[in-house]
């Protein structure tokens, strides 16, 4: 099977010319056409998929205020929290220089999570609103895409974005928590605001044993569990994000489709 | 082909009204589902009463009675004796709860119960919101889940909107639970959203991003950072510092707003015993026989009196069945989901004489075996049975006595 003339002429076209696309304005219309149809999807497909995984691995201590305490929610929230924006930070990056990762997978799980509390939580199964918010991640995602931005390597983000990355998931939602921790009595029992609204908003299939908080002890260091906590989680998360981000490496270069085809 | 579409929009409206519709009339939920063997032999559950089974929003009701952790726990089952919490099964947080008590210890935290011993209870609930609901009383044990209770139709009217729920702080503020500290929550959440969804959008303003980003990536190569201009660079430090500066100003504010907060609290209480063990009747299971075809459980027992006064069996309990011998107790159902066989308990040997031993054979018929799925007890592991009988001597005091051990079924296909 030999080649025309025309045919040659065609392969040697721009690839533009090859689609039609004579003029720039058809090119670009082309182009905007792109990304109306690409990036809504991406948002939906970030939205469903993070919602999911977060469900799985977070789950209660996310859905409800009496389950954010400070040892287990602070170490177990950043390390499921870091996996999208890892895998698909790097895609965006490696494959269009977006530094949008982070803040866009967790803005995708914001809005979904507050979808979720209102209908189901609030409006359906009847819990008010104040029990069950979505605690707030973006700032972590927001900072993990401007370090790269501003560092352009995965080395210094994992380092400084992935060591943020956990040790501030406290201090970012306290604004928001502090007031659930004010104590209280109820019956001569000490409790706080949240431990009162968990007790009293009835769960039938969440009784008090099942949540899993302040577990485990610390023999020294006074009090300071938090900070300690807070710190253990931003070590742990800098391996986790170098981690998620071998995964979109690999992901990137799609061995797995060419094993498949 | 239109019909087939219209038919299938019918359909999805008829699901999402489905969905999105608050049952007000809600139905059981699952009791029956429970194997016969873990409602037999887990909690026996003993006079649970409503205070009052009609209510406005803000009312008060009071749930009460007694229940007894099974001596015939099933080995392959957690025990109670570990971790539990005394719960209530309701659809959603319909009431909310205000008091729990077992012996009067307040139950705001887990503890365990021991096997064979009689506990009270009580359970205050403000009705929050309008509906009939199925009330039960459950007990969550941890790695074995909820063992239920009798339900009781509890019914409440009024207006959602009119119910408070208020609380004072040790730091003297009063709250309302419903709605406190969600302002500042709505606050923040908007804040960080307003903040995230404006790095997206700068890089928006650059659409069309996905196809000309792409092929400029692949263009430059190990030099696609060139892609980066000066202004992300800038855009990107006065993001990451107002990130950094939000998170120190928030909690900085938050400390201010509220000083004085403690971890939550957790942990386990114990309850003490009231109800001492009552020797004065005791019992042997001889046979117990369950005869599919007629629905009839048959026991034969070896019934003990120690007492001064003669003693007969009022009522066999079992799984939240309750067989009333007629002769004896007079109970009619609660309401309609009350699960009272008020004349389907047939004794014979009775009554049994102070100091004697005496052989007590028991017959409970009643469709309720079928009705409520207890009849699945022949596909138990162990074939073990246990129950809850009520005896009362002649000035009608009562004395219950747990009975228990291996069951044989009777499939009617033997004659003679």
């Amino acid at each position: 099977m030999t080649m025309t003339n025309a045919d040659k002429s065609a392969a040697n076209a721009p690839q533009s010319q090859s689609y039609g696309l004579s003029s720039e304005i058809e090119r670009r219309k082309a182009y905007v056409q792109a990304d109306l149809l690409v990036i809504p999807l991406i948002i939906l497909l970030f939205m469903g998929v993070f919602s999911f995984h977060f469900a799985l691995l977070v789950g209660d201590w996310d859905y409800w205020v009496d389950w954010r305490d400070r040892r287990w929610w602070p170490l177990v929230t950043p390390l499921a929290l870091t996996v999208l924006p890892g895998v698909f930070g790097f895609l965006l990056w490696d494959k269009l220089r977006l530094p949008l990762g982070g803040t866009l997978t967790i803005l995708c799980l914001t809005l979904a999570a507050w979808v979720s509390r209102y209908l189901n939580f609030h409006l359906f199964a009847g819990f008010p609103m104040n029990f069950v918010w979505p605690s707030t991640y973006i700032a972590l995602g927001l900072i993990l895409d401007c370090l790269l931005l501003l560092t352009r390597s995965f080395f210094w983000t994992g380092l400084f974005g992935g060591f943020a990355f956990g040790l501030l998931i406290y201090p970012l939602n306290w604004a928001m928590l502090a007031a659930f921790q004010v104590p209280l009595e109820l019956h001569g029992t000490m409790l706080t605001v949240a431990d009162l609204m968990g007790y009293e908003y009835i769960r039938t299939a969440i009784p008090e044993y099942v949540r899993i908080i302040e577990e485990s002890t610390l023999r020294t260091f006074g009090a300071a569990v938090t900070p300690l906590t807070a710190v253990f989680a931003g070590f742990l998360n800098i391996l986790n994000y170098w981690f998620w981000l071998w995964i979109g490496y690999l992901g990137a270069k799609a061995i797995w489709i060419r094993k498949i085809v | 082909m239109n019909n087939k579409i219209k038919s299938l929009v019918v359909a999805v409206l008829v699901a999402l009204v489905g969905v999105f519709c608050h049952p007000s009339d809600v139905q059981a939920h699952g009791e029956r589902a429970q194997m016969p063997q873990l409602r037999m032999r887990t909690v026996h559950w003993i006079d649970v009463k409503a205070s009052t089974t009609k209510l406005a929003v803000n009312d008060i009701v009071k749930i009460s009675g007694q229940f007894m952790p099974s001596e015939f726990w099933p080995h392959h089952v957690k025990s109670i004796e570990n971790t539990a919490f005394l719960n209530v099964g309701v659809p959603g947080p319909s009431f909310v709860r205000l008091d729990s008590r077992v012996n009067g210890v307040p139950m705001i935290r887990s503890t365990s119960f021991r096997k064979g011993e009689l506990y009270d209870f009580e359970i205050t609930l403000k009705a929050r919101k309008v509906g009939r609901y199925h009330v039960h009383t459950v007990i969550n044990v941890e790695g074995a889940g909820p063992m239920i209770g009798p339900g009781l139709w509890i019914e409440v009217t009024g207006d959602n909107a009119k119910f408070t729920n208020t609380a004072k702080t040790l730091l003297g503020e009063t709250i309302d639970l419903e709605n406190y500290g969600f302002a500042n929550v709505e606050l923040w959440s908007a804040i960080w959203f307003a903040v995230g969804l404006a790095w997206f959008v700068y890089w928006l303003t650059k659409c069309p991003i996905v196809v000309p980003r792409f092929k400029r990536n692949q263009e430059l190569g190990v030099d696609a950072d060139q892609m980066i201009t000066a202004t992300d660079r800038r855009v990107g430090g006065i993001f990451l510092a107002l990130a950094l500066t939000l998170i120190v100003g928030g909690y900085v504010y938050a400390q201010e707003r509220w000083p004085i907060t403690t971890p939550l609290q957790t942990g386990k209480i114990d309850v003490p015993q009231v109800h001492h063990t009552d020797d004065t009747v005791t019992l042997k299971l001889i046979e117990a026989r369950y005869r599919i075809p007629g629905r009839s459980f048959r026991l034969e027992l070896e019934v003990s009196n120690h007492g001064s006064s003669p003693v007969t069996v009022g009522e066999f309990a079992a799984g939240n069945l309750r067989f009333i011998n007629a002769k004896v107790l007079d109970v009619k159902p609660l309401d309609d989901h009350d699960l009272v066989a008020s004349d389907a308990l047939r004794v014979e040997g009775g009554p049994v004489a102070p100091g004697a031993t005496q052989k007590v054979v028991l017959f409970a018929d009643d469709a309720m075996w079928e009705t409520e799925r207890m009849t699945t007890m022949i596909s138990s592991p162990d074939a073990v049975v246990a129950g809850l009988l009520h005896f009362y001597d002649a000035n009608g005091k009562r004395y219950l006595v747990e009975f228990g051990g291996p069951m044989i079924p009777d499939f009617g296909m033997v004659k003679g």
